[in-house]
């Protein structure tokens, strides 16, 4: 009797016990993909401005760039996203943290890049996404920007074209050039000192090229360009036009140079380091010929040739 | 000037100028083998042309001196300018650069037939003023191109903008000198 007893005890506490077990599954199956705050998803974008940047090494990078911080997942132990910016797409991971009606977040990139750092920012009002940017290597250039962000999909548009309100020059390649006017000294009025009379000093002055009218007129995106379209053109305006195509599907750039074409574009968001498979046909074939008449003016424009 | 003739060898339908050109030479039915024809004759008369206004030359070896007068009247008639004025037909910059090429093909085609019937006339006077003619168009291929370098160094115009001037800046002076020149030698 005794043992019989034992034995249907040991039955119960043994099914009891995987029946707990059983129930410890189902609540871990649960708690995994808990999604929060999806409304927080997507795009947020603007400015990331230099904070903190050793001023004794020659200045390489640039003070402002136009940042996409991707949010993808939020749950309550963990945040993932992307962050997009400067011709680099990282992953981002992390967590979040809510006080009152303010969320706080902390994101890290991978760390195996050079330029790898942690984001920490706030996003208030759900409209607004403010922090800072902290690089893993104290020794960097630049070791913290600045941002504030707002929401902005990223959407493909072949027709949306460069605002004519900035003039396009080209800052980041700065040429000097010798000048020996001494039309000015002319001009100065009589009983001024003595100076302006004096032989004027050949001086150097620093010369930017600037891209014509023509890169708001045409759109290469939409329209098959021919050599007739292109043939007057700079290889600035070649350079804008042909770099519009890729702004428009939102590739992020590597050059200074271009950056500093689009970055003021307000329609333009950084999304992905690589769209050629996004181009379409005529896209294709316009980067073609465009690329062929950058190399043709590289290679002739102020040299001795046709 | 050797230089630039160099780049179009190897034969290729897509290099320096004609990078530019591809419409010409996808639609136009004999653009490339012309505009080949061109590269590759003008190069000769330039040269041929640094010899014949030696005078060392045409008195110690006349004979040197007239074949390659020869060789130069053949090709200009035959070869450059006729090529000239095709290409010239479809010249970058419009009608105004398409009227200075195709003008000066002519002038230069003219000016060399010129200068040949009169030493065949034996007028040696003749012969010489068309020569120094011919040779000032000739010339242009060198002065076109180094115009251009000044003009871009100083104003960065738009690349067709600068051919438009160039077209008619690159021989027209040559010409003027060479007329000047002419016009003191026959008041002497």
């Amino acid at each position: 009797m005794k043992k019989l007893f034992c034995l249907l005890l040991s039955i119960f506490l043994f099914s009891c016990n995987s029946k707990e077990k059983n129930l410890a599954k189902n609540n871990a199956d649960n708690s995994m993909p808990k999604e929060i705050r999806t409304d927080l998803y997507g795009s947020w974008v603007g400015d990331f401005t230099v904070l903190e940047r050793d001023t004794t090494r020659e200045a390489k990078e640039k003070y402002r760039n136009k940042i996409n911080i991707v949010i993808k997942k939020i749950t309550a132990t963990e945040v993932t996203g992307q962050s997009i910016v400067a011709g680099n797409s990282r992953p981002l991971k992390g967590f979040m943290r809510r006080t009152g009606n303010t969320f706080y977040f902390t994101l890290k990139e991978p760390g195996d890049d050079k330029n790898d750092g942690v984001f920490t920012f706030e996003i208030q009002k759900d409209t607004l996404l403010v922090g800072t940017w902290t690089a893993f290597n104290a020794k960097k250039e630049v070791t913290k920007r600045k941002f504030e962000l707002t929401k902005k999909e990223f959407k493909y548009d072949p027709n949306v074209m460069l605002e004519d309100v900035d003039s396009y020059i080209d800052f980041e390649n700065p040429k000097e050039k010798l000048i020996t006017d001494t039309e000015d000294q002319e001009d100065t009025e009589e009983g001024e000192d003595s100076t302006s009379t004096k032989k004027a000093e050949p001086y150097m002055e620093t010369v930017y090229r600037a891209a014509s009218e023509k890169i708001f007129n045409i759109n290469s995106s939409t329209q098959k360009l021919k050599e007739s379209d292109v043939k007057n053109l700079k290889k600035i305006d070649l350079e804008i036009l042909r770099n519009t195509i890729f702004a428009r599907h939102g590739l992020t750039f590597k050059t200074k140079t271009i950056r500093q074409f689009f970055d003021n574009v307000q329609w333009y968001v950084p999304i992905a380091t690589n769209v050629d498979d996004q181009l379409t046909a005529v896209e294709k074939e316009n980067i073609v010929l465009l690329k062929r008449f950058e190399k043709y003016a590289e290679d002739n424009y102020d040299s001795f040739g046709r | 000037m050797i230089k630039i003739t160099l780049q179009y060898i190897p034969l290729n339908p897509n290099v320096a100028f004609l990078q530019i050109k591809q419409t010409e030479v996808n639609q136009i039915p004999f653009y490339y083998p012309i505009f080949y024809v061109h590269v590759y004759s003008a190069i000769f008369v330039l040269l041929a042309g640094f010899s014949q206004f030696s005078s060392t030359l045409l008195k110690k070896y006349p004979a040197t001196h007239r074949n390659i007068g020869k060789v130069y009247v053949f090709v200009v008639l035959f070869l450059s300018a006729p090529s000239g004025f095709f290409i010239g037909l479809f010249a970058n910059g419009g009608l105004y650069s398409k009227i200075s090429f195709v003008t000066l093909s002519i002038l230069w085609f003219y000016f060399t037939l010129k200068g040949f019937t009169s030493i065949k006339n034996k007028n040696i006077t003749k012969h010489r003023a068309f020569m120094l003619r011919s040779f000032a168009l000739t010339f242009s291929a060198i002065t076109l191109r180094f115009w251009k370098v000044i003009l871009v160094y100083l104003f960065h115009p738009a690349p067709m903008d600068v051919y438009q001037i160039i077209a008619w800046l690159g021989w027209i002076p040559n010409l003027l000198i060479v007329e000047y020149y002419l016009y003191n030698q026959l008041k002497k």
